[in-house]
């Protein structure tokens, strides 16, 4: 059985496919999101071996919500759309497959032979992603798009990961390591990431730690560890 | 003083020249303006003619000529400017000259100085923009009188020996100083009469020509066929009260009014070489019955005897023909080629307005066609998945679907006129959200609130659906928690509006939405068949909501 989760705005578009899975006998459906947030996340906490992903939903695409997901932990993707306009771009994406709604039978069976070869083959998913540009935030029932230029730092803790703008602080379903990967920021902490054109100043401290200040004021660590990397990117 | 009535005398002489000549065609130039060579030539024959005139009509005094001999020349100048006062004023100066005497020298010199006089006249009006001053009593008679004044002080400056130009001068100086300006004066206002009456004719043209435009505009926007035709040449027989007026295309006769009709049948063949011609040249072709006749190539004895032909021109291009016809007991009185050309250029230009509008009717149309075409595919596809999958669950519900389904879509093939009620505006919206609403289950409320006077209300056929649409792919479908849409109807301020309204308030800029393609072709369509004050205009709050309101008139499809 292979894990797999399903991500589509639709209800009756999700319930329709998770009975045609279900009814092969070779995918266990773990979860089903309606959203890309949703479906990051789930892809975060379920580590599912196989998305099928709807491409058109609400604020980030499957596409965007690919670019989201951490390299090391990226599941295969078959698209399913229900027009072909963006059947093209999901093979450029390297998808492993595509289907179309409704969904024939016929084309249906191909699909998961070709899911279940490349899947036992093991080799790892690869895909072409689109840069990250934004970073989508959970507020209470709305997500909020923040542009990467707005970060001044994020920080992860116990609770999460942290978006700070000069604004103020965001949840968001996105690991460090996804951010630090797909983006310009900078890791100057094992728990945080700061963009360098965001600080206003640094204090290095005597005992080779520093202290940085983003242009809002707020203060963030820079461990020893990483001090010298960021001194050496900043031509000190 | 015997001078002074001798020489009035002789201004009826003047008089009659000025009348005879303000009748001839060569007087006409003098009132447009812009001679060529052959008016050139008459106008300096004529006043030449005038001044010449006045030197032999003169009185004999102590050797000398006391005499008219400036009304010619300084006309000249006034009236067709200083080349013009010249050469005359040279000529009868010249022809004084010849005739001899102590003041020969200084007579001809000075009738030259007058025409020039006239000339500088002409030429300050025409500076300060008062050309109309030139054909005035008053100027006429004040340049003639400096004119003449100079006159005096040169035979006095000139003539030998001074005693005898001296007493001369004392003797003639008052008579004709008096008889000259009067004399120029009166020159003037029989011209300028008869200026007036040929100005007048102007504007009777004018009036006609516009009466013609006035009753075509209605006529011609069906473009030039053989039911346009017959009633364009209707109006222009009953305006221009012409014999008879037809009207053809390239090739045929499509309409023919008036005297002669029993022979000129519409719907045949252009048979006269002119008209062809015409066609061909793209030329007015003037067969004005005296130098050119009218032949008629159907039937030996047709009444018709002079014609006007002139092409109807389109974007270059010859479309057609006016024709005008006089029998042969009348010739063209109310009338001439440039009036002829006018009316031509004004049916032209209404012809091609006439293309245009019905270009812009087409491409209406054809957004129209394009948006009926312009379902959704995703819309499409998304539905019947959902159908697919309601079926295995809900049988009932699918069936539901499947109907409102066929119903949005035979609306979207049905509906062939322009104009729709706002009830079956409804109807199709509602099909279409029910649909919608089954999609996105939770996520998707839709409320309506139409006032039941409104419902008849004319709206532009498929002029709501765009902009649901548009609520749910920019609005609905950018919402992670629940879309509301509310629809409603409301009149105010003696307006139908209809507003939509989503609380996603996606794409929103400064308070203005991103309006999609469909918004913007349906608020064209109802600016163009309500006029500017309707159509859509769209409000947001960021994060908030998007409105969208369509004014409309407030009127039912029977008041239409």
């Amino acid at each position: 059985m292979y894990r797999a989760i399903i991500i589509d705005d639709e209800p009756y578009a999700r319930d329709e496919l998770r009975f045609m899975l279900e009814k092969t006998g070779l995918f266990d459906i773990a979860a089903e999101g309606a959203n890309a947030v949703e479906g990051v996340r789930l892809v975060n906490s379920l580590r599912p071996d196989i998305i099928f992903l709807d491409i058109s939903m609400p604020v980030l695409n499957g596409f965007e919500m690919l670019s989201m997901i951490e390299k090391s932990i990226m599941p295969y993707v078959v698209f399913v759309t229900a027009y072909d306009e963006y059947a093209l771009k999901a093979f450029e994406e390297k998808a492993l497959d595509y289907l179309l709604k409704p969904i024939e039978d016929e084309r249906f069976r191909m699909t998961l032979d070709k899911i279940v070869a490349t899947l036992k083959s093991g080799e790892k998913p690869e895909y072409n992603r689109m840069p990250l540009t934004k970073i989508p935030c959970t507020l209470k029932n709305t997500i909020k798009l923040i542009d990467l230029k707005d970060v001044e730092y994020i920080r992860s803790d116990i609770t999460g990961v942290h978006v700070v703008t000069a604004d103020g602080e965001y949840l968001t379903d996105l690991t460090l390591k996804v951010i630090e990967c797909r983006s310009d920021l900078f890791r100057c902490h094992r728990q945080y990431l700061v963009n360098i054109s965001a600080i206003d100043r640094i204090n290095i401290n005597e005992n080779l730690s520093a202290r940085l200040f983003t242009r809002s004021g707020r203060e963030i660590q820079v461990s020893r560890r990483y001090l010298k990397t960021l001194k050496d990117h900043l031509g000190l | 003083m015997n001078i002074l009535f001798t020489l009035i005398q002789e201004m009826s002489v003047f008089a009659v020249a000025a009348y005879l000549y303000s009748k001839t065609p060569a007087f006409r130039p003098l009132i447009k303006g812009g001679f060529g060579p052959r008016d050139i030539f008459v106008i300096y024959v004529f006043f030449s003619g005038i001044t010449i005139l006045g030197t032999y009509l003169g009185l004999p005094v102590g050797g000398a000529i006391a005499n008219t001999r400036a009304i010619g020349a300084v006309m000249a100048g006034l009236l067709a400017g200083p080349y013009m006062g010249l050469a005359v004023g040279m000529t009868g100066g010249l022809h004084r000259y010849m005739l001899g005497g102590f003041t020969a020298a200084s007579c001809g010199l000075s009738t030259t100085a007058e025409g020039l006089i006239g000339g500088l006249v002409w030429l300050y009006l025409r500076k300060k923009n008062r050309q109309d001053m030139t054909f005035s009593f008053k100027t006429a008679m004040f340049t003639t009188m400096v004119s003449e004044i100079v006159q005096m002080i040169i035979i006095v400056a000139v003539s030998r020996p001074y005693h005898d130009a001296w007493a001369l001068v004392k003797v003639i100086a008052f008579p004709m100083i008096t008889a000259n300006s009067i004399g120029a004066g009166l020159f003037v206002s029989i011209l300028k009469d008869s200026k007036n009456t040929i100005e007048s004719y102007g504007a009777e043209f004018s009036r006609k020509a516009l009466n013609i435009a006035n009753k075509t505009l209605t006529i011609l926007p069906e473009g030039l066929n053989e039911k346009s035709a017959k009633k364009l040449a209707e109006v222009i027989l009953s305006e221009t009260g012409v014999g008879a007026v037809a009207i053809t295309d390239k090739t045929h006769v499509l309409a023919f009014e008036g005297i002669g009709a029993d022979h000129h049948h519409p719907k045949s063949p252009i048979s006269s070489e002119k008209t062809l011609e015409s066609v061909t040249l793209g030329r007015v072709i003037f067969l004005d019955g005296i130098n050119e006749h009218y032949i008629c190539s159907i039937k030996d004895n047709c009444p018709l005897g002079s014609a006007l032909i002139v092409p109807l021109i389109m974007e270059n291009e010859v479309i057609g023909t006016i024709k005008m016809y006089e029998p042969k007991n009348r010739r063209f009185l109310g009338f001439n080629q440039s009036f002829g050309e006018g009316i031509a250029e004004i049916l032209s230009t209404q012809l091609l307005m006439a293309k245009y509008e019905m270009q812009k009717n087409l491409l209406t149309e054809a957004e129209l066609k394009l948006i009926q075409a312009q379902v959704n595919p995703h819309f499409l596809f998304n539905t019947l998945n959902t159908i697919g999958s309601v079926l295995r669950t809900d049988p009932d519900k699918a069936r539901e679907l499947i109907q409102h389904l066929s119903s949005f879509f035979r609306n979207n093939l049905k509906r062939s006129s322009e104009i729709s009620t706002l009830a079956d505006e409804i109807e199709h919206v509602r099909s279409y959200l029910i649909i919608e609403e089954a999609r996105f289950s939770d996520r998707l409320k839709v409320s309506f609130d139409i006032e039941d006077r409104l419902k008849g209300n004319c709206i532009p056929a498929f002029a709501l659906q765009p902009i649901v649409e548009n609520a749910i792919k920019h609005g609905i479908s950018n919402l992670l928690g629940e879309g509301i849409i509310k629809i409603s109807a409301k009149e105010r301020d003696g307006k139908c509006v209809i507003t939509v309204e989503d609380n996603a308030g996606s794409f929103c800029e400064n308070g203005v939405s991103a309006a999609g393609i469909g918004m913007n072709s349906v608020d064209k369509r109802i600016k163009t068949s309500c006029g500017e004050g309707f159509g859509v205009s769209v409000s947001c709050d960021e994060g908030e909501l998007t409105r969208a309101e369509i004014l409309l008139p407030l009127k039912g499809v029977n008041d239409v």
